[in-house]
């Protein structure tokens, strides 16, 4: 999972530096992406994990870091399976 | 060590007289480009997620055209949003809708999460203004609030 969204970051976060350096609690904000930026990494996750993002997690902090999109897309995909 | 001392004083003075305000000022600018290239990849599901039918109608023609139209409405939702303050979860891109008058001129509309907020921080006006520049849109929104911030 992390290797997809990062691959997703890389496409589409608009980053001036190497998504690969950045540390899975690093604040992708503050690494350089955009609020458009953001639009365009959601909607990208949705197309690489077969899911839509809800009206409640969209949130600053569910695209802030790594981590906080992987625990998400734990949820979601928890969720799509059941 | 002299100009050390009065910029402090400068400074001093200047957290002094910092006063409640019941203005707020939100700014944003968007590349163009990115959206073109959002509408390029993601296409209709892009333009539907975040923009009302009023935006998409009022932004017509070449690609290039409806990108720079929807640039300046992202910049002037983001420019709200900075305006409203939310401390977590954003309102729905499209709760905040940029309506543009048959004269050229653009208000904006606020409904669901964006119109609480807005409520909620006692705004009793908002005002917006967009500009698009060298493969750039921005937007500016002011609001005044019915009590200064405490």
């Amino acid at each position: 999972m992390d290797e997809q969204i990062r691959s997703v970051l890389a496409e589409h976060g608009r980053f001036p530096v190497d998504v690969a350096t950045l540390d899975d609690r690093a604040d992708l904000y503050q690494a350089g992406m955009t609020s458009h930026a953001s639009v365009s990494v959601m909607l990208a996750l949705e197309d690489a994990f077969d899911i839509e993002f809800p009206e409640r997690m969209l949130r600053k902090s569910t695209f802030e870091s790594v981590a906080a999109i992987r625990e998400a897309l734990t949820e979601l995909c928890a969720t799509a399976v059941e | 060590m002299f100009s050390q001392q009065v910029a402090e004083s400068a400074l001093e003075a200047t957290a002094g007289a910092l006063c409640p305000t019941n203005l707020r000022v939100g700014a944003d600018l968007v590349e163009v480009e990115q959206v073109a290239s959002s509408m390029a990849r993601f296409g209709d599901r892009y333009v539907r997620r975040v923009y009302t039918d009023h935006e998409v109608s009022c932004c017509r023609g070449e690609p290039s055209v409806v990108a720079a139209g929807l640039a300046g409405r992202f910049a002037a939702k983001e420019a709200a949003i900075k305006v409203l303050r939310p401390s977590d979860a954003r309102p729905d891109w499209r709760s905040i809708e940029v309506r543009r008058h048959p004269t050229g001129w653009c208000e904006l509309r606020l409904t669901g999460e964006a119109k609480r907020l807005s409520d909620e921080a006692g705004i009793r006006s908002m005002a917006v203004s967009l500009s698009h520049e060298a493969g750039l849109a921005g937007a500016v929104v002011v609001a005044m609030c019915d009590r200064p911030e405490t």
